[in-house]
C-alpha cells in the first residue's frame, strides 16, 4: 500500500521502474539517465557499490547483535555511555520541562493537585492509580474537557493498551453525578449487553485518585461531528448513515429496555470505534442520561438535538432521544443540522417550518414554556370548558418574529439558513447528488431518500407519543434496506391491550376533552404522579426498584391505524379517551382518561404504576448510600435543573428517591390550578406572579412551615405550588439544612432569597447578576423571578452545545445551573442577542465576582488554531489544553465551523489504515471531498490543495495523526 | 563474503581510508571545498571512547586525487563522544571568511572555529540552570536557510533552537513525550524531531503551541533513532527504528502511513543519508556493515524494494554522510575507520 502511495508521487520519473528481485541490468539503469548522472552514469564495475545480491536463506537471519550499536549507546542509552565516560555524570528526569495537559496548570486547590477550576493538574506522564488494584494508568494526552472535567488518553502497562479516563473535577455535584454516570453504565455493560453488541460505550474500571473520579472506558476514535467535517461538512452517503443509524438504534434500543433516556445524543457523542471491523460506532457519554422515572432535569439536550417536549418543558420519555436521533441521521445526510436554532425561538420556529405542524395540543397545553412560544388562540374560557375555537385546529399558534418581540421585549436569535428549502421533503430530495453518479444510481439513491424521508418523519415526529420507537423505527425499510414502496406502519411497540367498549373518539382535533376533565392528556410520566400527595406516596420505594419496570409500555404508541394500545399499556384501558392528535390527524392517541390521576390524586394510575418492577438495579449507584448532599447551585450535570426541579437538582438524594416536586400547574389544590389557568395566556413567570401569588396564598404558608412538614417546596410555574414531600423524604435527606433554607426562602414573597441563600459559591455570583437582572425584567410583576436569560447576561444555551465538547464553559454552565434554581426554564436571553460582547463581558464579571476563577474567561485570547496562517496551515493540536479554550469563541459550531469539539477518541486522521479499510466498504466517492486526490494515497490525506507545495514543500503539511483540529479529509 | 565484496571493489581511484587511533562515531562533512584548495573538503570525525576526554580530528580530502591530507594541529579534545559533528552548511563564498565554523554535541552545544592550522572554540551553548545535573544532546541541525539557527535534541524530551551569533535560546520547546533523539530542518522555521515516544513530528516556529505527528511507531514507545529530511525533496524523510532493519520512508502529506518501508538490511539500520542532488535515492548503514543505496521505485513490488547497490565493509557501519559539495563521494565510518567511497 504505501508503495502504491510512493509510486504517485514519483510518478513524474521517467519510466515506472519496477524493482523485483536482484537488479541484474544495470545497463538499463545507465540508460535511464536518472537523476544523478553523476552517480549513475559510471559504469558500474568502476564503483565501490556493487550490485545488490539477495542473500540465500542461511545469511538472510538477522545477525545476532553482540554489542548495542554506537547509535543507540547515543541516544537510548547516552546516560549509561556518559556515566561510563564519567561516573560523576548525572541527569535527573525531574528536572526536565513539564507539560501540562491541564489550562490553568497553577495548582492551587487539593494540595495544589488542582486548579482553580478543581481540575487534576495534569502533566504527560502523570499516573492516575487504582489504589485497590494498583493498576496504574499513565496520562499520555487529554482528549477533551468539558463540565465535569476532562478525558485523558491513558497508557495501561499491565495490558498494554490505551484507555480514555474521564477525570471528574473533584466537587462533590460532578463527583455524584459522574457516579450516577459509573452506574448506568455499569448496568447498561453488565446487565443488559455483556457482549457488547449494542453500540454503547464499554466502561472498565472506575475508582477515586487525588480526590478526583476517574472512570476508565474503551478508547474510541473520531466522533460524527468530526467525521462530517473532515468530509466538509457535506453529507455521507446514504449507505453509510444507513449503517450508522441502525447500530445507533440498536443502542437506542437497549437505552429503553433498561429505561435509560441518554438525554445528550448528538453527533459529538456518537464516535466511530474502528478496532473492529467493519468499523462500528458507539454511544458515548452518559454524564447527562437518567432513568426515565428520574427526569429530573428540564434543560437538558444540546440546543439542536432538542425534542420539542423537552423544549417546551414537558414531560420527557426515551422518545426524546428518538428525537435527537432522527436529527443526527438527518445531519449524517446533509453535513449540517436539520434545527440548527440558533435560540430555542428560532429552533421552533424550524421544526415548525421544516417539519409542519406543531406539538401537539395535549403538550402545549401542559407544558410549561408553551406561553413563551405560543399565543393561545381559543378563549380561556374555552379552554377550561374543553370547546374548541371553531376554524382553528389547535388552541394555540406559534408566535412570530414580533410578538415573540414583544412578550419577551427582545429580538429573538435567528440563526442562518442553510437550506434552500424549506420542509423536510424538499430538502431531502433537493440535496446535491454525489458528483459524477451514474444515472441508475441516482435513481436508486432517490428511491432511498424517499425511505430517508418517511424514516425521518417518524422520529422527527412533534408528538412523543407518536414517534417511533428505536424497535419500530429498527423495522423501517430505510434501516432495513427493503425496497420503500409504502409510508411505514411501525408494528405496535406492545401488544395491544383490548380496547375497552367506553372508549371516547374525540373528532375534534385539539380537542378540548382533557380540558374538560380539566387535565392534559396523561402522559406517562412517573415522576408526576408519584410526586401527588398520596396516601400511596410513603410507599414508594427509594431504591428505584419502582422505577423502570414499564418499559415497552410506556413509550408506547399508537400505530397510524388509529386505535392504538399506546397509554393504555397500564392506564386504565376501560377509561381511555381516544382523540386525534392536532399534528397527525389520521392517527389516534389513546389516554387513559385517569381524569383524576392527572390531578394527581388518582390512586389506580398510581398504583399501577407502583407495581411495575424492574428490579434490574439500575438505580443502584456503586456507592449508593454514599449521596452527599449537594451544593445548592451547583447542580451536577452539564444541564440546568429548572427551578421546579432545582431541590432535587443532581446527587441529592431526590435524584433517586421520589423528592422531585412536581412540575406542572395542576397539581395540588384547585386553587393553584386556577392560578394556573389564569395566568394563560399572560408570559410565564418564575415564581409567583403578582396575581397567582394571591391565590397561592394557602400553598406558600405551607411553605413556610416547618421543615417536619415534610413539603418538598418548590416553584412550580405558573403558582401552582405542590407540596408532596414526604416526611421520609426529608428525612432520606442528609441536606436537610439546606432544604430548610430554601423553603424559608423560597416563601418569601420577594422570590430572590432562596437564591441568595444558596450555600453554594456561586450563590454569590447569582445574586449579584440577579440583582441586576431584575431591572431587566420589566414585563413581571416584580414579585416575580426574571427569567435567567433576562438577568444573566452570561446565560445563553450556546453552553448547551459546548457542555461535554471542550467546553471550558464548565463553570459559566455550571453558573448557570445555579441560576437556574428558582427559574423554570430557559429563554432567550440577553446574552444571546449579542453573543460575543455579553459573554465577554459578562465573563469579566464573574471573574470579578465569582469565587470561582473562570479560566475560560479567556475567550478570544487564544488564537485559533483555524486562522489562515499565512504559508503554514496549522497542524494538530498536540498541546491540546491550548485548543480547549476555543471553544469558547465558538458558540455556534455552524459560525465557526472549525472549533474544536469535545473528542473523545483519536481522531480519525491517524488511522489511515482503518479507514482505508472502511471506505472499502463505502462509495469512496462518498469520502471524497473533491479535491485533488492525493496522487495514489488510499489513506486519509487532507484536503490542502498540494499543488502550492511546488515552492513550500513543508508549507502544506497536513493535519496531524491525532488532530484535533482536522484539515483532513477523506481522499 | 564481505570482505571478498569490499576488496573486489575497493581500488585506490575510488575509496579511500583514514584509519584512527580510536573508534569513531560521528563524522562531518564541510558543505564547500575549502579555502586554500577548492577541490578539497574538510573532514571532520570523532572518537567513541568511553572515557571523559574525546577527540575530533580535522583533515582535508581531495577527490581529484582521491587523497587525504592529515592535519594534526586541526584535532582537539571533546568532553564525551560527540554525539553529532557539524560544518556550517552553505557558506555562501568561501573568501569570506578564511575559516570554516564547526559544531559538537554532547553534554553542550559547542561551536568552534577551524582555521587554517588550529581549531579554536567559540562557545558552549548551555541552556541548563543546574550545574550540577546534564541532559544531554543527542544530535542537533544546523538550518542551512538560516544558518545562524541550530536546533538541538535532547534526552530531557525538548528541542532548543539556538541563535547562535547572539549566543542565546531563541525558544525551547517540549517537543516529545520522551527523549528526543534527532532533529531536521526542512525551511528556516521548520523542523522535525524523532523521540523514543516513537513519534515523528513537525513543528513550525511560528506556531509552537501545535506540532504533526506524521508517523508513530507501529508498536508504541519503539523509539526512532534518527531522521533524515529529504532536502531536495521536502515531502520526504526517513527514519529508521530502534533495534529494526527496517528504512520508513515517510510522506508528510500522509501522515501515520508510510510511503515505503525498506528492508534489505540483515542488521539494525544504523543511520541514513538521502542523496544530496536527488530527491529519490537514499543511503543506509547498518549492523550488518553494508552500506545499500536506494531508489524509491515508482511501483512497488510484490517482495518489497530491493536496493539499488550495495556495499560491504568490514564491521558495522556506525555512520554515514552523503558529501553534499562532492555527491558522488559517500563516507561511512566502522570501527576505527573513515572510508570514502565514490558511488
Amino acid at each position: 500500500m504505501g508503495l502504491e502511495s510512493a509510486g504517485g508521487f514519483f510518478g513524474k520519473s521517467l519510466n515506472g521502474f519496477y524493482f523485483n528481485g536482484a537488479i541484474k541490468e544495470n545497463s538499463k539503469l545507465r540508460g535511464q539517465k536518472v537523476l544523478i548522472p553523476l552517480i549513475w552514469g559510471i559504469a558500474m564495475d568502476e564503483l565501490v557499490f556493487g550490485a545488490y545480491t539477495p542473500q540465500d536463506e542461511a545469511d538472510r537471519k538477522l545477525r545476532v547483535v553482540v554489542r548495542r550499536p554506537l547509535v543507540a549507546r547515543l541516544t537510548k542509552d547516552i546516560i549509561e555511555t556518559y556515566q561510563i565516560c564519567n561516573p560523576q555524570f548525572k541527569y535527573s528526569e525531574e528536572l526536565n520541562p513539564k507539560r501540562f495537559l491541564t489550562s490553568p496548570s497553577v495548582g492551587v486547590l487539593n494540595d495544589g493537585y488542582d486548579n482553580v477550576n478543581s481540575d487534576l493538574i495534569l502533566t504527560v506522564n502523570f499516573v492516575l492509580i487504582n489504589l485497590e488494584t494498583q493498576r496504574r494508568y499513565i496520562v499520555k494526552d487529554v482528549l477533551g474537557h468539558g463540565t465535569f472535567g476532562q478525558v485523558a488518553k491513558c497508557w495501561v502497562p499491565e495490558t498494554g493498551s490505551f484507555v480514555a479516563v474521564k477525570i471528574i473535577k473533584n466537587q462533590p455535584a460532578y463527583y455524584q453525578q459522574a457516579l450516577v454516570e459509573v452506574s448506568i453504565l455499569t448496568t447498561l455493560n453488565k446487565k443488559y449487553d455483556p457482549e457488547d453488541k449494542h453500540h454503547i460505550v464499554r466502561i472498565y474500571d472506575y475508582f477515586v485518585y487525588q480526590r478526583h473520579l476517574c472512570i476508565c472506558f474503551e478508547l474510541l476514535d473520531t466522533n460524527l461531528y468530526e467525521l462530517i467535517k473532515i468530509n466538509h461538512f457535506r453529507g455521507l452517503s446514504l449507505s453509510i448513515v444507513q449503517l450508522f443509524s441502525k447500530q445507533i438504534l440498536r443502542g437506542l434500543a437497549l437505552l429503553k429496555d433498561a429505561g435509560i433516556i441518554h438525554c445528550d445524543l448528538k453527533p459529538e457523542n456518537i464516535l466511530l470505534c474502528t478496532s473492529v471491523k467493519p468499523a462500528e460506532i458507539k454511544i458515548i457519554d452518559f454524564g447527562s442520561a437518567c432513568m426515565e422515572d428520574r427526569t429530573v432535569y428540564s434543560y437538558i439536550q444540546s440546543r439542536y438535538y432538542r425534542s420539542p417536549e423537552v423544549l417546551l418543558g414537558y414531560q420527557y420519555t426515551t422518545a426524546i432521544d428518538m428525537w435527537s436521533f432522527g436529527c443526527i441521521v438527518a445531519e449524517l445526510f446533509l453535513g449540517l443540522p436539520l434545527f440548527p436554532g440558533a435560540s430555542e425561538f428560532d429552533l421552533l420556529r424550524r421544526m415548525i417550518e421544516i417539519l409542519g405542524g406543531q406539538p401537539p395540543d395535549y403538550v402545549l397545553k401542559e407544558a410549561k414554556n408553551t406561553s413563551k412560544f405560543f399565543k393561545c388562540i381559543g378563549s380561556i374560557h374555552n379552554v377550561e370548558n374543553g370547546e374548541v375555537s371553531i376554524g382553528s385546529r389547535s388552541t394555540y399558534q406559534a408566535l412570530t418574529e414580533e410578538e415573540y418581540e414583544a412578550r419577551e421585549l427582545k429580538k429573538p436569535l435567528i440563526g442562518k439558513e442553510y437550506f434552500n428549502h424549506k420542509n423536510l421533503e424538499a430538502i431531502v430530495t433537493n440535496y446535491p447528488y454525489r458528483k459524477n453518479l451514474p444515472k441508475e444510481d441516482v435513481i436508486k439513491e432517490s428511491q432511498i431518500r424517499l425511505a430517508l424521508i418517511d424514516f425521518l418523519r417518524g422520529l422527527v415526529e412533534f408528538d412523543p407519543a407518536k414517534r417511533w420507537s428505536p424497535f419500530q423505527a429498527s423495522k423501517h425499510p430505510f434501516v432495513t434496506g427493503e425496497p420503500f414502496t409504502s409510508p411505514y406502519r411501525p408494528p405496535p411497540e406492545t401488544p395491544r391491550l383490548p380496547v375497552a367498549q367506553n372508549i371516547k373518539v374525540d373528532h375534534h382535533p385539539g380537542g378540548g376533552h382533557w380540558f374538560a376533565a380539566g387535565l392534559s392528556p396523561n402522559i406517562p410520566n412517573r415522576n408526576r404522579v408519584s410526586y401527588h400527595n398520596s396516601p400511596h406516596f410513603p410507599m414508594v420505594p427509594y431504591g428505584h426498584a419502582n422505577s423502570y419496570g414499564s418499559i415497552g409500555s410506556h413509550g408506547s404508541y399508537n400505530d397510524n391505524a388509529g386505535l392504538g394500545s399506546s397509554y393504555g399499556s397500564y392506564g386504565d384501558s376501560s377509561n381511555m379517551f381516544a382523540y386525534y392528535s392536532p399534528v397527525g390527524p389520521s392517527a389516534m392517541n389513546m389516554h387513559p382518561q385517569a381524569g383524576a390521576s392527572m390531578l394527581g390524586s388518582s390512586p389506580d394510575a398510581r398504583r399501577r404504576i407502583m407495581q411495575y418492577s424492574h428490579g434490574n438495579g439500575l438505580g443502584v449507584s456503586p456507592s449508593a448510600g454514599n449521596f452527599a448532599p449537594l451544593p445548592l447551585g451547583t447542580s451536577p450535570s452539564q444541564f440546568t435543573p429548572p427551578s421546579s426541579y432545582s431541590q432535587v437538582s443532581g446527587g441529592s438524594p431526590g435524584h433517586y428517591g421520589p423528592t422531585s416536586p412536581a412540575r406542572n400547574s395542576c397539581q395540588g389544590s384547585p386553587l393553584s390550578k386556577m392560578a394556573a389557568a389564569g395566568q394563560f395566556n399572560r408570559r410565564k413567570s418564575w415564581g409567583y406572579s403578582g396575581s397567582s401569588q394571591s391565590l397561592e396564598g394557602p400553598s406558600s404558608s405551607n411553605w413556610q412551615g416547618p421543615v417536619t412538614d415534610g413539603t418538598t417546596s418548590s416553584q412550580a410555574e405558573g403558582s401552582s405550588q405542590v407540596a408532596s414531600g414526604l416526611p421520609s423524604h426529608i428525612h432520606s435527606n442528609s441536606n436537610t439544612a439546606n432544604w430548610k433554607q430554601q423553603r424559608g426562602s423560597v416563601g418569601m414573597v420577594t422570590g430572590y432569597s432562596n437564591i441568595q441563600n444558596m450555600p453554594s459559591s456561586i450563590g454569590s455570583n447569582v445574586q449579584l447578576q440577579h440583582s441586576a437582572g431584575v431591572s431587566q425584567d420589566k414585563s413581571e410583576s416584580s414579585m416575580s423571578l426574571p427569567d435567567p436569560g433576562d438577568w444573566d447576561p452570561n446565560y445563553s444555551d450556546e453552553l448547551l452545545l459546548q457542555e461535554d465538547g471542550s467546553d471550558e464553559s464548565c463553570i459559566t454552565t455550571e453558573f448557570n445551573r445555579g441560576l437556574h434554581i428558582g427559574s423554570a426554564d430557559s429563554s432567550v436571553g440577553v446574552g444571546r442577542f449579542n453573543r460575543a460582547s455579553a459573554t465577554s463581558s459578562n465573563l469579566s464579571i464573574q471573574r470579578q465576582n465569582g469565587p470561582i476563577g473562570f479560566s475560560h474567561a479567556e475567550v478570544g485570547s487564544p488564537p485559533s488554531a483555524n486562522d489562515p496562517h499565512p504559508g503554514y496551515p496549522r497542524f494538530m493540536s498536540k498541546h491540546s489544553h491550548f485548543t480547549s479554550h476555543m471553544t469558547q469563541n465558538s458558540p455556534s459550531r455552524l459560525g465557526q465551523q472549525m472549533a474544536p469539539r469535545y473528542n473523545h477518541g483519536r481522531s480519525t486522521v491517524a488511522r489511515g489504515s482503518e479507514w482505508n479499510h472502511m471506505k472499502v466498504q463505502l462509495p469512496p466517492s462518498n469520502f471524497n471531498s473533491g479535491g485533488p486526490r492525493s496522487p495514489g494515497n488510499s489513506s486519509f490525506s487532507n484536503g490542502i490543495p498540494w499543488g502550492r507545495r511546488v515552492n513550500h514543500p513543508v508549507s502544506n503539511i497536513p493535519p496531524a495523526s491525532r488532530g484535533r483540529k482536522d484539515y483532513g479529509r477523506i481522499a | 563474503m564481505e570482505n571478498s565484496t569490499q576488496e573486489s571493489h575497493l581500488r585506490p581511484d575510488n575509496s579511500i581510508t583514514y584509519e584512527s587511533p580510536y573508534p569513531l562515531y560521528s563524522m562531518a562533512l564541510s558543505s564547500m571545498p575549502s579555502r586554500s584548495n577548492l577541490n578539497h573538503q574538510r573532514i571532520a570525525v570523532g572518537s567513541f571512547i568511553e572515557d571523559y576526554t574525546n577527540r575530533v580530528d580535522i583533515f582535508s580530502f581531495d577527490p581529484e586525487t582521491v587523497s587525504i591530507k592529515t592535519q594534526p594541529t586541526l584535532s582537539f579534545d571533546h568532553p564525551y563522544p560527540p554525539t553529532k559533528l557539524m560544518f556550517q552548511p552553505n557558506r555562501k563564498s568561501p573568501s569570506s571568511s578564511s575559516s570554516d565554523l564547526l559544531a559538537t554535541s554532547g553534554d553542550y552545544l559547542r561551536l568552534w572555529e577551524v582555521r587554517e592550522s588550529s581549531v579554536e572554540p567559540l562557545s558552549v551553548l548551555n541552556n541548563s540552570k543546574t550545574s550540577e545535573f546534564c541532559a544531554p544532546l543527542t544530535s542537533f541541525d544546523w538550518n542551512d536557510v538560516e544558518p545562524k539557527r541550530i536546533g538541538t535534541s535532547s534526552i530531557d524530551t525538548t528541542c532548543t533552537i539556538w541563535d547562535i551569533e547572539k549566543g542565546v535560546v531563541e525558544t525551547q520547546l517540549i517537543a516529545h513525550d520522551k527523549e528526543v533523539y534527532d532533529i531536521a530542518w526542512g525551511e528556516a522555521r521548520v523542523f522535525a524531531s524523532v523521540s523514543a515516544d516513537g513519534s515523528v513530528r513537525i513543528f513550525d516556529l511560528r506556531d509552537k503551541e501545535h506540532s504533526t505527528i506524521i508517523y508513530e511507531s507501529p508498536q508504541p514507545d519503539t523509539p526512532l533513532l534518527r531522521l533524515a529530511w529529504n532536502k531536495q525533496d521536502l515531502r520526504y524523510m526517513a527514519t529508521i527504528l530502534m533495534d529494526s532493519n527496517k528504512i520508513v520512508i515517510l510522506d508528510i502529506r500522509s501522515p501515520t502511513m508510510p510511503v515505503a518501508e525498506l528492508e534489505r538490511h540483515r542488521a539494525s539500520v544504523n543511520a541514513i543519508a538521502w542523496a544530496p542532488q536527488s530527491s529519490r535515492h537514499i543511503c543506509s548503514a547498518g549492523d550488518d556493515a553494508q552500506a545499500l543505496i536506494w531508489e524509491l521505485p515508482t511501483v512497488a513490488g510484490p517482495n518489497g524494494i530491493d536496493p539499488l547497490s550495495m556495499y560491504s565493509a568490514g564491521s558495522e557501519i556506525n555512520q554515514l554522510q552523503w558529501s553534499a559539495s562532492q555527491p558522488d563521494w559517500i563516507a561511512i565510518a566502522f570501527s576505527n575507520k573513515m572510508q570514502l567511497l565514490k558511488v
